[in-house]
Order: structure tokens, then C-alpha cells, then sequence
């Protein structure tokens, strides 16, 4: 039996549908999370007589006729796939909104079951609702549910219910005739929809006693006017990022990591005894730089970065989040953006790829493609140990490394999308409107739950792929072209050394123009975590989390012995980790995404120029600032930076005629109109 | 008038919505917003409207709320 859950927006779905399948499903508090249908098999404890039961989760959406492209994946699987069974979820706390779909959903057939969800928030706002008049003028059975509680929470009587609906030969009744032709000219099918407003308009008021008006003022909206102030805004939205990084880079993350740190520095050792003196030294350096030191280094950053999507998961379940788009709408407009392109960008510091395919959300071809492009510059889980190893090496003070990348991103991804506008020469604007999820007090157990399924996927990651590479970059560096191992003074020699240097040439303006950051940077696209994997093992550091090693000697002359660059180029390196080409999953992503081969190319050309600028000015810049003198590499970086830039600008003026064009043609239409 | 005009806290009743998208027209129906059906601004922020259409709120832009008339 196959099962489908529908429903508005943010009305808990993805919450019902862990709570009847004991998936993980990533939720938020906000619309539009879900952009892809999932499926999962109820549990046995609801599920006692082991009935054949699917449940597919959709993607939200108010009505059946899509106005983005993820209702679209609701209406096509709905009407092309006939589920036996479909559970409307309800949300209690906006009846009349949510029942229109219902009505919608009642007229196909197939049989449904109404879960009225957030029964308790409803409760608590004064509103109380008559199931059985609703399920009787419904005629179909409704059951209140509270998917958030663990027990007495309606849901097994809700699969009852199902199974019931699902093994009758009932069709499913509409509660309204409609005249339902296949193709409904606009003006009737505008007709009918106005039919079913009016007839749930009257079957709420007949079913729903509330005691308070909806229109009244509340002290979340009081909140919401300091939250998405004009001023304060911002620095409301960067105290709150500093905060997060504060706690999870600061006070309880490198708690954690020396605890952590310490148990692998107990298995690098006592895999050392156990292989004693006689073990093939190669292989015993595979073993322990390559593979224990290079995962451990990786492996390492683990507590930081499960602490810091704890402190993310919360923030997603306040609701703050979609206040952080409006926020932002203002300044995304101005580039052609606007407050939806905020989401993807908020999805993606976890992971590009989900960031990136929650572009689907925005209907414009041209934004969608932009917030495609732009949303890999946010620094993802797998960049987070990178900015924690660079941070904690080059700078003491570590909170204000990651909140000032946070919003170098941000900065990046406006002047992007700024440029882009320019070079496509399209100028079109869309519409703003988002639903306002109301605040609530964020779950430690979903949080709790949202982390431990992130450091599973980290630590597969560094199991597998991580492991893979260290093991193949250890093995380069080792042999030289005739597989003989290099000698210990003559790094140079190996295999890794000789590919990776053609490559650093071109770093050099950067200010990291050694074989080993290069063959990290090329690592990094496989897996971002690799940067700090590949840069361990080229230079035989395992432990990057015990910073006290570095900060004994305080000064960067220690980091120049380790690292042998210094600390503006260490930021650039950085910069230049962030805002260059995500990994190849995330090049996937963005690929089906854009669904143009042109807009691709385009964007992995452009993320690259990105990366090649901004890390030469910082380069340069901070080494003026600290040295006094330009850096190494600065005449022949800047010519490349002017072609880029020139490339660029001939482009944005190419774009911006094309333009002038277009809006002639417009003009001349809309005269022809008259 | 537009509702970017309105005053805040009062309820106001849709007359029409005046754009040449036929795609918001229709998705602001589903929500609620129709002629005929209340609404009322809740806030103005910077250069966005908190409004009330049915038991819910929503963020819209100047643009959307100039085109919305009341």
C-alpha cells in the first residue's frame, strides 16, 4: 500500500513522516524545506499486523496548481502515481488556509485521511475545533495528531485509520460537486477554486470557535519588528553567527577536540608499538601519516563540527531563519536576487548539495541558476574544518575567522550575483512573499537528533573517500617517477611533488606557491575535508586541533617552519578554499539544477576567477598591511587578475547592451498591444 | 488603493490584485488572498510588509503590496 503525505508548506510533514518511519529527514521551521519526495516504511510499533505500508513524503504545497517547482513534485506523483492512500496533513493553527487544498485532494478519488497537526499549538492559541463535524462534512475520517510528542500523540490511530481507508473499495466522496472536466478553461477553473473558498470559509466557521482575532498584534510580532529591523537587522544576524561560532570554535568545541584528539594521538601510538621496529617503513608510514594521521586530522574537527549543526539545528527550529530572508531580501534585490535565494544559501552552510537543490524553490530561471551558482560560496560543514585549522594556526582569536568568512560569503555572493545580472542582461523582477513560520522553543532532542546524523555522514565520509585519498596522496609522496622511495631530504622528488608543482606556479601571486597546497587545493574537490587531510600528510602534522603547539612560540616564524607561508597567505589560502569550485557532488547538483551545459561552464569559470581574485587581494593587501611590501609573484598575478577582471567586464558590457535590446523589443510590443 | 498605502492594524478587503503574473494571482488566491477576503498589515519594515491573510503571516515585498488592492 503506498501511501502519500501532502499538505501546505511547513505544516510538519517531514516531522510526521520521521516520527511514523523513525528516519532522519532533515526539518527546519520554515517553508519550502522539502523539495524532494522521500520514502519509508512505517514502523513496526505502529504497524503491529506488518501491513505492506510505504509512506512517501512530498514537498509542501498550498494548492494544485504549482506556482514553484517543487509543488510541481506534489501535483505530478498525486495525479501520475495514484497513491492508495493520501494523508492530508492539516495545520490546526490555520485551518481555513489548509482545508482549500484539502478540498482539492477530496475531488480526485483517492481515499484520505485529515491529520490535524500541531493540535497543541492550536490548543494553545484558544482555537478548538470539532473532529467529528469536520470529518463528517469532510466525509472522509479525521484525526487530531501531534507528530513533535513522543506518545499519545495521535499517530497510531492515524495509521489505523489509513490501513482502514487503504483496504476499503470506498472511493473517496468530495464533499463539494464540482463540475470536474479534464480541461477547465481558466475562467471555470477560477470559478470552481472561488466555490471551494466559500465552502471552506463556511464549513470553519461552522467547526472552529477561536478566542483570539489572528489580526491581533502579538509579542512575536513585537519580536519580529527588532528581529527584521532596517538597522538592526544585520547586526542582530551577525551576533547570532558569532555566537554559533563563538561556542562551537571557542568555549565547548576544542573541549571536546582535545578529549577527542587525545584518543587518536593513544591509536597513533599504540598502532606504532604494535608494529614495531621491524614493520616495511613504507608501509608503516601508509599506515600511520597517511591513513591514521591524515583521517585523524580530519576526524579530529568532528566535535567542532557536530556542535556547531547543534547550534544550527536550533536556530532552524526557532524560525529564526526565514526572519534572516527578510533580512536579507532588501540587499538581494538590489542585485536581482531576492529573500528566497537567502534559503538555499542557509540549507547549504550543512552541505552545497542540499543548498543547491533547494534552488527548485525559486520560480525565476534566471535567479534560480544565480542562487545555483552563488550558494557553494557559503562555507559548507566539509569548509568548516578548514576555516577551523586556518583560524586556530594563523590566529589566535578564533570565533571572528569563521563569522567574518560567514559574511565575506555573503558580501561575495551579493557582488556575484551583481555581476551576473550584468553579464545575462536580465533584469527581470519577481515577487517577494514568504510565509512566516511563528517562533517557537527550539527542540535539544531534534538538534541532539540532526547532529548525530551529521557526524554519521562526516565520519563515513572521512571512512571512506577521505581515507582513500590520504592513503593515494601518501603513497604519491613516497615514490618518485621510478618507484623508488624518495629520499628523506629530497622531498621534491615524488610524484605528488612533480604534479602538483606545474600547478603552484600559478599560486605563487597568491602567496602559497608550494606543491603541497596545491595538491590539497585539487584534493579539496573531491572532498573539501581532504584540504586538511592532504595538507596533513604532505607535511607530517597530525594534530592541527591542539593549537597550544603553535601558540607557545606565538609568533608566525613557527607557522613559517611549519607551514612555510605566511599569515596573509595563510588567509588567502583560505579564501581561496571557499570561494573556488565546491566539490564534484556539489558540481553534480548544480548541474542538474541549471540544466544548461552553458550556465555551468559558466559558473565553474566564474567560481574559479572568484577564488583567484579575492585570494591575490588578500594576498597582497595583507602582506602590504603587515610587511610593508607587495608580495612574491605580483607583477605577473596582476596581469592575470586584469584579464580576469577585463574578460568580466567585457562581458557585463556586452550583457548590458543585450539588455537595451530586449527592453526595445518590449516597447515595441507593448505598442503594437495598443 | 494599493495596500502599500494602508495603515497598520486595520483590516482591509481585497478588491483585486493588479499584475501582469498570472502565477502570483493564482498563488495568492490559494493562500487566501482574493477579492472579497481580509487583510491586514501587521508591520512595515524596511522595504517589507508583514501581513495577515487568513490565521497566517507573510512577508511580501513593496512591490507585491503595490499590487495588491484594497
Amino acid at each position: 500500500m503506498k501511501v502519500a503525505l501532502a499538505g501546505n508548506p511547513n505544516c510538519g510533514k517531514t516531522t510526521l513522516f520521521n516520527a511514523i518511519t523513525g528516519k532522519i529527514e532533515h526539518v527546519g521551521n520554515w517553508p519550502g524545506v522539502t523539495v524532494e519526495k522521500k520514502e519509508g516504511k512505517v514502523k513496526q510499533n505502529l504497524n503491529p499486523n506488518n501491513e505492506d505500508l510505504v509512506v512517501v513524503d512530498l514537498p509542501g504545497a498550498y494548492s494544485m496548481s504549482p506556482y514553484t517547482s517543487e509543488e510541481t513534485v506534489t501535483k505530478d506523483f498525486i495525479l501520475n502515481e495514484r497513491p492508495d492512500v493520501i494523508i492530508n496533513i492539516v495545520d490546526s493553527t490555520n485551518l481555513s488556509r489548509s482545508l482549500f487544498f484539502t478540498t482539492q485532494l477530496l475531488e480526485l478519488g483517492i481515499p484520505i485521511v485529515v491529520a490535524l497537526n500541531k493540535s497543541d499549538l492550536a490548543e494553545k492559541s484558544g482555537i478548538t475545533i470539532s473532529v467529528p463535524l469536520l470529518s463528517e462534512k469532510l466525509k472522509c475520517p479525521v484525526i487530531r495528531t501531534i507528530s513533535t510528542k513522543a506518545t499519545n500523540n495521535g499517530l497510531p490511530e492515524l495509521i489505523k485509520a489509513v490501513i482502514t481507508a487503504g483496504k476499503s473499495d470506498r472511493k473517496q466522496e468530495a464533499p463539494l460537486k464540482l463540475v470536474t472536466a479534464k480541461a477547465l478553461s481558466k475562467e471555470d477553473s477560477e470559478k470552481a477554486d472561488k466555490k471551494r473558498y466559500t465552502f471552506v470559509n463556511a464549513l470553519v466557521t461552522e467547526v472552529e470557535r477561536k478566542k483570539m482575532s489572528p489580526e491581533r498584534q502579538t509579542i512575536q510580532d513585537q519580536a519580529d519588528r527588532i528581529i527584521t529591523h532596517k538597522w538592526l537587522g544585520i547586526p542582530i544576524f551577525a551576533a547570532v553567527i558569532y555566537l554559533v561560532f563563538s561556542i562551537s570554535q571557542s568555549w565547548v568545541g576544542p573541549w571536546l577536540a582535545d578529549i577527542f584528539v587525545g584518543w587518536i594521538d593513544l591509536l597513533y601510538e599504540s598502532v606504532a608499538s604494535l608494529l614495531g621496529e621491524d614493520v616495511n617503513p613504507v608501509l608503516g608510514a601508509l599506515l600511520l601519516d597517511g591513513i591514521i594521521g591524515g583521517v585523524g586530522a580530519v576526524i579530529g574537527f568532528l566535535p567542532l563540527i557536530m556542535v556547531l549543526f547543534f547550534c544550527l539545528a536550533l536556530l532552524e527550529d526557532s524560525g529564526y531563519m526565514a526572519r534572516v530572508a527578510i533580512v536579507m531580501d532588501r540587499f538581494f534585490k538590489k542585485v536581482g536576487l531576492s529573500g528566497r535565494s537567502i534559503i538555499p544559501m542557509i540549507v547549504g552552510t550543512g552541505c552545497s548539495i542540499p543548498g543547491v537543490m533547494a534552488t527548485r524553490t525559486i520560480k525565476n530561471a534566471r535567479q534560480r541558476r544565480t542562487t545555483a551558482m552563488l550558494t557553494p560560496f557559503m562555507p559548507c560543514g566539509a569548509k568548516l574544518p578548514v576555516i577551523a585549522l586556518f583560524a586556530g594556526v594563523f590566529f589566535g582569536e578564533k570565533a571572528w575567522v569563521g563569522t567574518s568568512m560567514y559574511f565575506l560569503a555573503i558580501l561575495v555572493i551579493i557582488i556575484g550575483a551583481l555581476i551576473i545580472r550584468q553579464i545575462t542582461g536580465d533584469y527581470s523582477k519577481s515577487y517577494f512573499i514568504m510565509e512566516l513560520p511563528k517562533y517557537r522553543v527550539p527542540s535539544i532532542k531534534r538538534a541532539t537528533i540532526s547532529m548525530f546524523s551529521r557526524a554519521k555522514a562526516f565520519i563515513i565520509k572521512a571512512g571512506t573517500i577521505i581515507l582513500v585519498c590520504n592513503a593515494v596522496v601518501q603513497i604519491l609522496q613516497t615514490f618518485d617517477w621510478q618507484f623508488q622511495v624518495v629520499a628523506e631530504n629530497a622531498p621534491e622528488t615524488s610524484i605528488l611533488a612533480s604534479l602538483a608543482t606545474p600547478l603552484a606556479i600559478l599560486f605563487i601571486p597568491l602567496g602559497f606557491g608550494l606543491w603541497q597546497f596545491a595538491a590539497a587545493a585539487v584534493t579539496g574537490f573531491i572532498a573539501k575535508e581532504n584540504v586538511v587531510g592532504t595538507l596533513a600528510v604532505t607535511f607530517a602534522v597530525s594534530n592541527f586541533i591542539d593549537t597550544e603547539e603553535f601558540a607557545l612560540v606565538g609568533g608566525s616564524a613557527e607557522i613559517n617552519a611549519i607551514f612555510g607561508i605566511s599569515a596573509a597567505a595563510g588567509l588567502a589560502y583560505l579564501v581561496f578554499n571557499l570561494f573556488t569550485p565546491p566539490c564534484f557532488a556539489a558540481i553534480g547538483a548544480m548541474n542538474s539544477e541549471m540544466e544548461s551545459r552553458k550556465w555551468l561552464f559558466g559558473a565553474l569559470g566564474f567560481q574559479l576567477a572568484m577564488g583567484y581574485v579575492l585570494a591575490f587581494l588578500v594576498y597582497q593587501i595583507g602582506t602590504l598591511i603587515t610587511a610593508g611590501t607587495l608580495g612574491e609573484g605580483f607583477g605577473p598575478g596582476l596581469i592575470a587578475v586584469a584579464a580576469i577582471i577585463g574578460i568580466v567586464v567585457y562581458l557585463m558590457r556586452k550583457g548590458s547592451r543585450n539588455k537595451q535590446i530586449s527592453s526595445q523589443i518590449q516597447t515595441v510590443k507593448g505598442e503594437v498591444k495598443l | 488603493m494599493s495596500l502599500a498605502k494602508g495603515k497598520l492594524n486595520t483590516p482591509y478587503i481585497v478588491n483585486s490584485v493588479n499584475t501582469e503574473h498570472e502565477g502570483i494571482r493564482e498563488f495568492l488566491f490559494a493562500l487566501g488572498c482574493y477579492p472579497g477576503e481580509r487583510i491586514t498589515i501587521i508591520s512595515k519594515l524596511a522595504s517589507n510588509y508583514i501581513i495577515n491573510i487568513k490565521d497566517a503571516r507573510y512577508s511580501i515585498d513593496e512591490d507585491l503590496a503595490n499590487a495588491i488592492m484594497v
